[in-house]
């Protein structure tokens, strides 16, 4: 015995007036197009889906199929099973009347169209049902929708007292029922199965193989990764402002020593400053004092000095007088070498004197000639002569004459007038006279005129010229000449005798001064003969007393540089006293340590300061300036620190911005700058550790694909255990979005990898996080993430029915409608569709329900018959609806139609038993 | 009963959608996954208000879609014949080099591919009157088309060149059979290099 569905009854629905319909085998509903095949096998919705929202009426609303369906409370869509629990049980659904609504009910026992009739024919109406049931032995139940789904799928709810057990649906996981009815009301029009309700169903059937939840990648990532970046920003901020903490540590540093000195020395500056006043008062007195003393001494020695300089003075000039006597003498003693008896030089003075007497007698004689005036008269007379020698010699022909011969006497006298006397005396080899020319010439000039180019001369005034002497008178004039010359000539030779004489006796003069001279010398020769001895001892006093005066006086200059050096040095130390005692009282009045930081400067951390600390009023000044700079750079740090950590922090580094105060930030910033490499390993350590928790989730999706890719196997061997139609080939595939799946698995391969540890070194050319191909793969799961809002397995694939024709490349298509003919396409989706319920079926609980194929003609007898056995095998029995009856069921079922109603009766079925076994068949 | 309007759950990304398709653009799950999940989730709907509209759309698993039309206006045809080319130079130049023609979409083009893929096949460009210049104009339609994208100072192929690539295997297979090769069609002369098949 087979349990499951054994007839479908409608009474008063769907324009049935009547319907029965076996279940329990292969049926052929014969009816033309539009009469109500459909419809009556929708009607099992009502029974097997129960749950409104997921009927399905095609292009039909739920409201208009409810009126379809439920026009009256005496509508009735009834269902006989049977159950292996409860035996033959009839479920039930009965309208309710105007409202088009409806109610469950079933009850034990077989299905008898003649319960639903009242004794008057009429059929019983919904008030009336139990009662009308009781009545003839039926105990109803009544039920809710949600009660009956519970009751049809057997989902553990609580039976009634007395309530047998109705459940028809018994399947592997009760949560699949969802999916089950999906399938299911698919399986009442699986012609219309789309390829994605395929995907849809088997992720359904799958699900529990696959991760529940979807995967927000980019939660994921930026949760994995948040810490991550953070840690990043704050490695990156610290690498790129490393120079200036390190400079921040160097000040740092800086600080906590100078806290250390600052602190050990401020109260040794308080005692050193306190004691200084009385130091400055006695250690100035004392310098003071000091520097009279040496004035003193100074003074006294300039004194000496002055005296033993005079004396030197007097010594020099005197030792000079004695030097040039002595050179004197030598002197004198060259000179009268020869002489040795004064009497020659007095002899020698007489005889000059005797010499000049005589001599200035003979000049008395020559007195009275003049011997320049002598010569120049001389020379007058000379010329004349000469000139009158000239005149006697050309006295026959001379110019004159010619002139007088040549020309008239008044022209000849006019022109004479104007030439001198020598050159009328001319001689002929001295002129060239045309007398004519000339005579013409001084014709055309009107007397008394002369006129010469340039000169125009009146010589009327001018006196004649005296007729020419006679030669005679001539050679006496030359004789009278000529004695006077000889006159003169002896005048001149006595005037020359005197000169000489006059040049003698200044002569014999000299020469009596220098014997007397002589004399006078010799005496003075004698003079420094005689003090010779004496002047020698007084040079060496002398000598002696000078080499003691120098002596003294070198001595006191040595002296005074001491003297001047320690007064130099007296002042200087007053001086730098002062200055010290200035110095100190400058620095004290502007102590540095007065700011409020150095109150509780013993408490902040500080380095101890170990070195000697020895404030002595001398070095107060220098230690005092020291600790004055030592307090502002201390002041200056604490600025400077502050300013250099606000930089970090706008720099980004804020990792450490809450420590317990800026001076632990401080500490913690110099100590993670010292570890950036550490940092970095670490860092790179997280990075890694992120990439591997943000995997987990991309590696339940990765798993969920490989599952149900796996279970897809499983279920093409299951719809592959009978062959359809032609095809060789027919199987789902669940191809990878090979993008999507390739970025999951460049991201579960880079986790792998960082898990395994040993390839730690392949990372470390870079950091994981700028990883190019990580870093895509990231970019695409987020964009499909977004665009998804979360990923699903069923995201990472597509469905593709691989379908194959005898002899032919097996090819992938999307869309299972177009992948074949029409009845291959129906078988296809008939024997999928099953499959998929099948699978969610308890094994152990079999019940045999129904499929619907309308169009059934599309298929040969062959496919037909392979399809029922398929059916059967998924525990189905299959309803092919078609105009003209098939024979390969076994029953064939017209729909009657009487007074525009349709009507199905059990008498109108036709059995049909099979002869024999059509070979394959039934494999 | 008449059948009732069609209902559309999801109107939003349509009025986008199909300013994108009806430019003539694909659109590619690669480069607008916001719209190709839009269109993923309510291909039904959109697919039967497109048909209204007199629209074809085609939906390729592989990653694109694109409405598909018998006729081109003679600028599309241009169009089509320079990508062509583009593509076949590419694949060819690709297919040299070793590389699995199924993962064009891992290449990226830069101006050094192209000055290679002009040098492979300098006599067929040249009939062209085509260079590396012209190549990248043709990118440029590419890109326009959604055939390809921009990135890294290059191009990226997109899904919905897998249209030419189909063109040009079922070419090749054609030659095989034609020249009585095509025995063993699955072996691992396979052009796509089996990047499409996930076992």
């Amino acid at each position: 015995m087979e349990y499951g569905f054994q007839y479908l009854a409608l009474i008063g629905s769907a324009n049935y007036d009547r319907a029965i319909l076996p279940l329990h085998a292969p049926v052929s509903l014969i009816g033309e197009n539009n009469k109500g095949k459909t419809s009556l096998i929708n009607a099992l919705q009502f029974m097997l889906i129960i749950d409104q929202r997921r009927m399905n009426f095609g292009a039909h609303s739920l409201e208009r199929s409810k009126q379809f369906y439920f026009p009256a409370n005496t509508s009735y869509i009834l269902l006989e099973a049977l159950l292996p629990q409860t035996g033959v049980v009839v479920l039930g659904c009965v309208g309710k009347g105007v409202s088009h609504d409806y109610e469950y009910f079933a009850y034990t026992g077989a299905l008898d169209l003649e319960d639903f009739r009242l004794p008057n024919g009429a059929v019983v109406p919904q008030p009336r049902l139990v009662e009308h049931l009781a009545a003839r032995g039926h105990s109803v139940f009544r039920y809710t929708p949600g009660e009956f789904r519970d009751l049809v799928y057997g989902s553990g709810r609580r039976r009634r007292a007395g309530e047998p057990e109705f459940g028809v649906f018994r399947l592997e996981h009760a949560s699949d029922a969802k999916a089950y009815q999906q399938v299911l009301t698919r399986t009442l029009r699986l012609d219309r199965l789309t390829s994605d309700e395929v995907k849809s169903y088997l992720l359904e059937i799958f699900r529990r193989d696959l991760p529940d939840a979807d995967i927000d990648f980019k939660r994921e990532w930026d949760k994995a990764f948040a810490e991550v970046h953070a840690d990043r920003a704050q490695y990156q901020a610290a690498l790129k402002q490393r120079a200036d903490i390190e400079q921040m540590a160097r000040m740092h540093d800086e600080r906590l020593m100078l806290r250390g000195k600052v602190t050990a020395w401020r109260p040794a500056i308080d005692a050193a400053l306190e004691e200084w006043e009385s130091h400055y008062t006695r250690e100035r007195q004392q310098l003071i004092e000091r520097g009279e003393q040496i004035e003193k001494a100074q003074a006294q020695l300039l004194e000496d000095d002055r005296a033993r300089v005079g004396r030197r003075s007097e010594l020099e000039a005197e030792r000079k007088r004695l030097d040039a006597e002595q050179e004197e003498q030598a002197a004198l003693e060259r000179r009268f070498a020869l002489i040795d008896d004064r009497r020659m030089l007095e002899t020698a003075v007489a005889e000059a004197g005797k010499v000049l007497e005589r001599h200035l007698a003979r000049l008395a004689q020559a007195e009275g000639y003049a011997l320049a005036d002598l010569e120049r008269e001389r020379a007058d007379y000379q010329t004349r002569l000469q000139k009158l020698e000239q005149r006697l010699q050309n006295l026959d022909d001379n110019l004159e004459r010619r002139l007088q011969q040549t020309l008239p006497p008044e022209v000849g006298a006019k022109l004479a007038m104007l030439l001198c006397e020598d050159a009328l005396a001319a001689g002929p080899a001295r002129f060239e006279l045309d007398s004519a020319a000339l005579g013409r010439w001084l014709q055309d000039m009107p007397p008394p005129r002369l006129r010469l180019p340039g000169l125009d001369l009146d010589v009327s005034a001018l006196t004649p010229r005296p007729p020419p002497q006679t030669a005679e008178a001539l050679h006496r004039e030359r004789a009278r000449q000529r004695r006077r010359l000889r006159e003169l000539d002896e005048q001149i030779e006595i005037a020359r005798g005197h000169e000489a004489a006059l040049r003698q006796k200044q002569a014999l003069e000299q020469a009596r001064r220098d014997a007397e001279q002589a004399l006078e010398d010799y005496d003075r020769l004698l003079a420094l003969r005689a003090g010779s001895s004496q002047r020698a001892a007084r040079q060496a006093e002398i000598g002696q007393e000078l080499a003691q005066i120098q002596e003294a006086l070198d001595g006191a200059r040595s002296q005074s540089d001491r003297l001047r050096q320690e007064a130099a040095r007296n002042d200087r130390a007053r001086n730098e006293l002062d200055a010290a005692h200035e110095r100190i009282g400058r620095l004290r009045e502007a102590r540095a340590d007065r700011d409020p930081v150095f109150e509780y400067l013993p408490e902040l951390p500080a380095r101890p300061w170990l070195e000697p600390l020895a404030i002595t009023p001398e070095r107060l000044a220098d230690a005092l300036q020291t600790y004055q700079e030592d307090c502002r750079r201390l002041l200056e740090l604490n600025r400077r620190l502050e300013e250099h950590l606000t930089l970090l922090h706008a720099g980004g580094l804020s990792k450490f911005q809450y420590a317990e105060s800026p001076e632990e930030e401080i500490r913690h910033i110099i100590a993670f700058s010292q570890q950036l490499d550490k940092e970095a390993e670490a860092l790179e350590k997280k990075a890694r550790s992120a990439v591997v928790t943000v995997t987990a989730g991309l590696r339940e999706l990765r798993d969920g694909l490989g599952s149900f890719q796996s279970r897809l196997r499983e279920f093409n061997k299951l719809i592959g255990l009978r062959k359809l139609s032609d095809l060789d080939t027919f199987r789902i595939e669940a191809v990878a979005q090979t993008r999507l799946v390739e970025a999951i698995d460049v991201l579960i391969n880079t986790a792998e990898r960082v898990d395994s540890g040993d390839s730690f070194s392949l990372f470390d050319q870079a950091s994981v996080l700028d990883d190019a191909a990580v870093d895509r793969a990231r970019r695409i799961l987020i964009e499909e993430g977004e665009a998804r809002q979360g990923l699903k397995v069923s995201d990472l694939f597509r469905l593709e029915f691989v379908i194959g024709r005898k002899g032919e490349r097996p090819e992938n298509f999307a869309d299972l409608d177009s992948a074949a003919s029409n009845g291959t396409v129906l078988m296809a989706k008939l024997i999928t569709g099953l499959a998929m319920l099948y699978q969610m079926q308890n094994k152990n609980h079999r019940i045999r329900a129904v499929a619907y194929l309308d169009e059934a003609l599309a298929l040969d007898r062959a496919n037909q018959r392979s399809l029922i056995a398929v059916a059967e095998k998924f525990g189905f029995s299959l309803i092919f609806a078609s105009p003209a009856p098939l024979d390969t069921v076994r029953y064939c079922v017209p729909i009657q139609r009487v007074g525009g109603r349709n009507h199905i009766s059990s008498q109108g079925w036709q059995e049909l038993e099979p002869l024999q076994v059509e070979q394959g068949a039934a494999s | 009963m008449p059948h009732e309007p069609i209902q559309i759950k999801h109107p939003e990304p349509l009025a986008e959608l199909f300013r994108l398709l009806v430019s003539g653009r694909h659109l590619n799950r690669a480069a607008d996954a916001a719209l190709w999940v839009a269109l993923e989730r309510n291909q039904a709907d959109y697919g039967a208000l497109f048909e209204a509209l007199g629209f074809a759309l085609h939906v390729d698993g592989r990653g694109f879609a694109f409405f598909d039309s018998e006729e081109g206006s003679a600028q599309l045809t241009q169009n089509s014949r320079k990508l062509a080319l583009l593509f076949l130079v590419l694949f060819d130049t690709q297919a040299d080099a070793g590389q699995a023609l199924g993962r064009f979409e891992d290449w990226l083009i830069d101006r050094e591919l192209l000055e290679h893929a002009c040098e492979q096949h300098q006599e067929i460009l040249q009939a062209e009157g085509m260079d590396a210049d012209g190549l990248a104009e043709v990118l440029g339609i590419a890109v326009r088309y959604g055939f390809a994208r921009s990135e890294g100072g290059g191009w990226r192929l997109l899904p919905a060149v897998c249209r030419y690539l189909d063109h040009f295997e079922a070419l090749a297979a054609e030659c095989r059979a034609e020249q009585g090769e095509d025995d063993d069609f699955e072996a691992e002369d396979d052009p796509r290099g089996g990047a499409n098949e996930e076992e």
